[in-house]
């Protein structure tokens, strides 16, 4: 203790180690902070888990028939029938999976078209396998697209993992607004090649449906009426000839529901011999329609068929038409890929178009493209996930802001003077250089990225409050041995630094110890590691930078007061 | 130096509301029964309150469908999405509207800020397409308003049924077979919305030659006039005897089976009769139409490869909100189990493809044991630096902490979820401290100068009040920066909310436990040593620091 003791008078008495210290720790934290851009400590808000399921997404171009779409699954699960791991795969055609967190935001509860299908793989238990859910996502992920996604052009597989915290629509979202439609589209597309070409961005999907080739029948209205039909007449017999209806239904004692009488024309007498315009009107010049007078109108004569192009969806968010760009990471952050993509889509945009780039908001990133022909407006806005991240850390950032202030008002009651107040948020904050480090340390001892994530910050608000208390009662002691016992400053100042160490580093253990459980887990690791590592540095600050800075202070200065009371205060006897 | 003044003021004033606590409950016999009944109300809470993987985030929103047949996009887009979207843009607490036009039908939805209230968001929702029902334009089919409800949305457990290897199950009797299990599982208590996807229903299918059609000179309207014309239901009706009394009788459907159908006459052609079964195959299958079907593979007990693809049904079960989904899975689990002898003699296999009780369960389980782990090794740490009987006191003064912040929890409507025992992994660090402290000064105070003319119990009072204020201030500090959590929003800010309730509560529980259950219990465990040592405390205090340096 006498060493601890006499290890902070020296230093106290020398302004060249005081100095030192002051400026070690600077150097500290700069150090650290520089730790951001040089991309040694990656930021991310929620880093990945690893779960016991994963589904894929199989999405045909619209337009595409069931059989198409089959045939892509049937292809994805050939590839993941040779997995050891999996236990168990469902495949839902047609159809989505039943609803998880990831879907509801997906939109797979509105999948009820022939083109799509979910796939949903249950893995073996995680705790007794090798390889997370995230890697193997991650290697599969290429030989499947790559084999699968020709087999329909314009295909889309996406693998879609259990989120470790909320969920969203992707990890990025580009949306295109404007009001040329045709125009967002164009740019939509450029967005995606630009996404595709971009190092660690995966599953990339245009949300806009394609357009397909389809015939148009012109109902003739004068053929019509002259044959004694209708047009609804035509209409209702086309669909039940192709589509079929249920006619009638019988209720039955055996059967748990109704038994419905579907009536349709059969397979032979349906299928088209080729998807054109001449196969179609000999198909529907054979099928007969019963006019008024009994007397049959083949359907063929009183429809034209043209041959068109679908219409597009037409998507708008907010009242404003786009598009929406979606695409995942793959095990990086959303952060860096955004920032490459974006750097060169503003390069690529350059020539076309004036480019105005948004203010500082949580929708920084976007910019507004002005034609510089057409002088017409367009949005390119990112949200997704980028836009929650930067939501949270600036909500997080803002709640760390409060957290100082109330402890900084906390503090003057407590002390009546600024100065004393503005040393301990001045340590606590300190802390940070810890937090970074920690990270930068802990991304040494695992195989993935360690990402700073929202729950290193939340650790690190909680930590503010922690090391607060340390300088608190350093300086409390501090005081009361000055105003007590007579003490000189300085010697005071050494004395209580030593008497502190041991709750000071008791406390400490016990946090150190409590979180060390939580470094292991793949979302609060980030807080287990920003308390552990945040801890050590609160230690070393409230020991070494706090003294150095109370003997600088004025309003440390105190003197014998004859109305201390000494039984409010510690023990010192014991370290005399 | 502080000896005189002790003995001067035997009687020792009380300054802090530390000292109070202390004095209260340390000869109060009620206080043991407290403890107790603190612990026995965790651990009622630890087994009965729901529980679930990851908190609940209050998501609200909803989709109006609005059809409108034979419109093109941009029809769609002028006359449906952009008034429904102005129209809703009047609705308080909407974030975002998203609409979608498409041919023939137009759909918006909208979506609520995070934490909005899910009812009045619903209400809210319905209320404003219904008022404005009178400007909706001409041809336009009544709107379809649905909103998102999480709870109901999200099965718990989903089981997938299948036909077992080498077993001829019909898709129909598989149907027929799950329809039955899910009406016993919908009696389960707490499940709320049970859906089957990949069922095949049975129907007669009446598949039409067109060829034979034209030879006959029919058309399909015919065929369907004459099948309906049949397949009637009616009610009995009634008639009267002579004495007054009921007579009942009714027709019956025509058709009983699926001869029946193909029996139908169709027309008249030359004097003969012209059945269905003339013009069309008639059989008795499945709905042909419905392309949404499920396919099932899966690895048997005493087979490592996955087995060839088999078509499936899966029934997916949802709880009523705020229920314990640990429970109702296991309760649906036991429907299943009663069914197995049935399910062997058709040869029904099924496979439970997602639980999320069980899961909510191994993640609360898992954290539990990790809790415990902490607390033990916190213990041991504790023996080292105070002595075992002042980390048993210690010790004990976790679980009751824990049980008085989940008790709190419960009674507040809050779940045990992953994020709540993350609150207390994370509070744990914190919340021994105050009994650290207190016990710390106690053992100090056993072991000063002038113990000898003391009572044990107005020096516990005296050591207990002594420390008070500055840690009542230290844990302030922490609460405090607790606080400002719970204002943040989104996803993320609701994702984490049991964090900013729970880390106060228990650090507000510690301070009591500290100024209650410490004295109190080093009343019964702690003795004055024979004499006073003031070095002992010393010597460990450099062992505690050897053991910091070495680190």
């Amino acid at each position: 203790m006498k060493n601890l003791e006499s290890f902070i008078y020296n230093i106290l008495n020398s302004k060249m180690k005081k100095k030192l210290v002051i400026v070690l720790t600077a150097a500290a934290f700069f150090l650290s902070l520089m730790m951001f851009p040089t991309k040694m400590v990656l930021a991310k808000m929620l880093p990945g888990k690893s779960a016991n399921t994963f589904s894929i997404y199989v999405d045909t171009p619209a337009g595409s028939s069931i059989d198409q779409t089959k045939k892509v699954s049937a292809c994805v699960i050939g590839f993941l029938k040779k997995e050891q791991e999996i236990m168990n795969i469902e495949l839902f055609l047609g159809q989505g999976i039943p609803l998880d967190y990831a879907g509801l935001v997906k939109g797979a509860s509105m999948k009820r078209t022939e083109n799509v299908s979910e796939i949903s793989v249950n893995l073996t238990d995680k705790h007794h396998r090798a390889e997370p859910s995230f890697l193997m996502v991650q290697r599969m992920r290429p030989a499947i697209q790559e084999a699968c996604v020709p087999l329909v052009r314009g295909t889309n597989i996406k693998f879609i993992e259990q989120p470790s915290g909320p969920p969203t629509l992707a990890s990025i979202v580009v949306e295109v607004h404007g009001e040329n439609l045709s125009k967002i589209r164009e740019l939509a597309v450029d967005v995606a090649d630009t996404l595709s070409n971009t190092e660690g961005l995966v599953d990339i999907d245009i949300m806009a449906d394609e357009n397909f080739e389809k015939f148009e029948l012109i109902p003739d209205k004068e053929k019509v009426a002259r044959s004694g039909l209708s047009v609804k007449q035509v209409n209702n017999i086309l669909y039940l000839a192709f589509e079929g209806m249920v006619i009638a239904h019988k209720n039955s004692k055996n059967s748990p529901d109704q038994i419905n009488m579907f009536l349709v024309l059969d397979n032979d007498s349906k299928k088209l011999s080729k998807s054109n315009v001449d196969s179609l009107q000999s198909k529907l010049s054979s099928l007969n329609l019963m006019n008024m007078r009994g007397m049959m109108v083949p359907l063929s004569e009183v429809v034209n068929i043209r041959k068109v192009m679908s219409n597009y969806m037409i998507m708008h968010k907010d009242l404003s038409r786009m598009t929406n760009v979606i695409a995942e990471t793959d095990m990086v952050s959303q952060v860096y890929p955004l920032l490459e993509a974006r750097d060169v889509l503003l390069e690529k945009f350059e020539k076309d178009y004036i480019i105005e780039k948004a203010g500082f908001s949580t929708y920084m990133f976007d910019f507004t493209l002005i034609d510089r022909k057409t002088q017409e407006k367009f949005l390119i806005r990112w949200d997704g996930e980028m836009k929650v991240t930067l939501d949270t850390f600036r909500d997080l950032g803002g709640a760390f802001i409060s957290a100082l202030i109330l402890i900084f008002l906390l503090l003057v009651i407590y002390y009546k003077s600024f100065a004393i107040s503005g040393i301990v948020l001045l340590g606590s904050f300190l802390s940070l250089i810890g937090v970074i480090v920690g990270h930068w340390v802990a991304n040494w001892f695992t195989t993935e990225t360690f990402f700073l994530t929202a729950t290193s910050l939340i650790g690190f608000i909680a930590l503010i409050g922690i090391s607060s208390r340390n300088s608190l009662l350093l300086i409390d002691f501090a005081k009361s041995l000055m105003e007590c016992e007579g003490i000189k400053k300085r010697r005071a100042i050494a004395v209580a630094a030593a008497t502190r160490a041991k709750p000071i580093a008791l406390t400490a253990v016990a946090i150190i110890l409590g979180s060390a459980l939580l470094a292991g887990d793949p979302v609060f690791g980030g807080l287990g590691v920003a308390l552990i590592s945040g801890t050590v540095a609160a230690v070393f600050v409230s020991l070494l930078f706090v003294p150095v800075l109370m003997d600088n202070a004025k309003a440390m200065d105190f003197d014998k007061n004859p109305h201390c009371d000494v039984e409010d205060k510690n023990n010192i006897s014991i370290t005399k | 130096m502080e000896n005189n003044k002790e003995q001067v003021s035997k009687e020792y004033k009380i300054i802090n509301v530390a000292g109070t606590l202390a004095k209260g409950f340390l000869k109060n016999p009620l206080t043991a029964v407290l403890g107790a009944f603190l612990l026995l109300m965790g651990y009622l809470a630890l087994n009965t309150m729901p529980r679930e993987e990851d908190p609940q985030i209050a998501i609200s929103g909803g989709a109006v469908v609005v059809a409108m047949p034979g419109a093109t996009p941009k029809e769609i887009e002028n006359i449906i999405v952009k008034p429904l979207e102005r129209k809703l843009r009047e609705v308080h607490g909407i974030e975002h509207i998203y609409g979608m036009a498409m041919d023939n039908v137009g759909i918006v939805n909208v979506m609520y800020y995070i934490g909005e209230n899910r009812e009045d968001s619903n209400l809210k929702l319905y209320d404003k397409v219904m008022q404005n029902m009178d400007s909706m334009p001409k041809g336009v089919m009544q709107p379809l308003i649905k909103p998102f409800d999480i709870d109901i949305d999200i099965p718990i457990i989903t089981v997938a049924f299948y036909p077992k290897a080498g077993k001829n199950v019909g898709d129909v009797k598989l149907f027929e077979m799950v329809r039955e299990v899910q009406q016993h599982i919908n009696a389960v208590e707490y499940v709320a919305k049970t859906t089957l996807k990949g069922a095949r229903r049975a129907q007669y299918n009446i598949e039409v030659d067109m060829g034979k059609l034209s030879a006959y000179h029919l058309s399909l309207g015919q065929i369907m006039q004459a099948v309906q014309s049949v397949a009637v239901d009616v009610p009995d009706v009634k008639g009267k005897t002579n004495d007054g009394r009921l007579v009942i009788f009714g027709v019956k459907n025509a058709i009983e089976s699926v001869e029946d159908v193909g029996s139908v006459i169709v027309a008249q052609y030359m004097g003969s009769p012209i059945y269905l079964r003339d013009v069309a195959s008639v059989t008795h299958g499945i709905d042909i139409q419905n392309f949404q079907t499920a396919k099932i593979l899966s690895k048997s007990e005493h087979n490592s490869t996955l087995s060839d693809e088999a078509s499936q049904i899966t029934m997916t079960v949802a709880k009523l909100a705020g229920t314990n989904a640990v429970f109702v899975a296991e309760d649906v689990v036991k429907v299943l189990e009663e069914y197995q002898r049935e399910f062997d003699e058709l040869g029904i296999g099924y496979l439970i493809t997602r639980n999320y009780g069980e899961r909510a369960n191994e993640a609360v389980n898992e954290l539990m044991s990790h809790l415990i782990i902490t607390i033990v090794i916190i213990a041991l740490m504790l023996v080292f630096a105070l002595g075992w009987r002042e980390s048993l006191i210690v010790t004990f003064s976790v679980p009751a902490i824990l049980a008085v912040t989940l008790f709190t929890a419960w009674m507040t409507g809050q779940t045990m979820n992953r994020i709540t025992l993350f609150a207390l992994l994370l509070s744990l660090g914190l919340l021994v401290d105050a009994a650290i402290i207190v016990i710390e000064n106690i053992h100090r105070h056993l072991h000063a100068h002038g113990v000898e003319d003391k009572e044990m119990e107005a020096l516990l009072i005296e050591a207990t009040d002594e420390i008070g204020a500055p840690t009542n201030i230290a844990t302030l500090a922490i609460i405090l920066t607790m606080v400002p959590m719970a204002f943040v929003g989104g996803m993320m800010g609701s994702f984490m909310k049991p964090i900013p309730y729970n880390v106060p509560v228990a650090l507000i529980a510690s301070l009591f436990v500290a100024y209650i259950f410490t004295p109190y219990l080093s009343l019964k465990l702690l003795k004055k040593p024979e004499h006073g040592d003031n070095h002992h405390k010393e010597s460990e205090m450099k062992k505690e620091e050897k053991k910091e340096g070495s680190k």
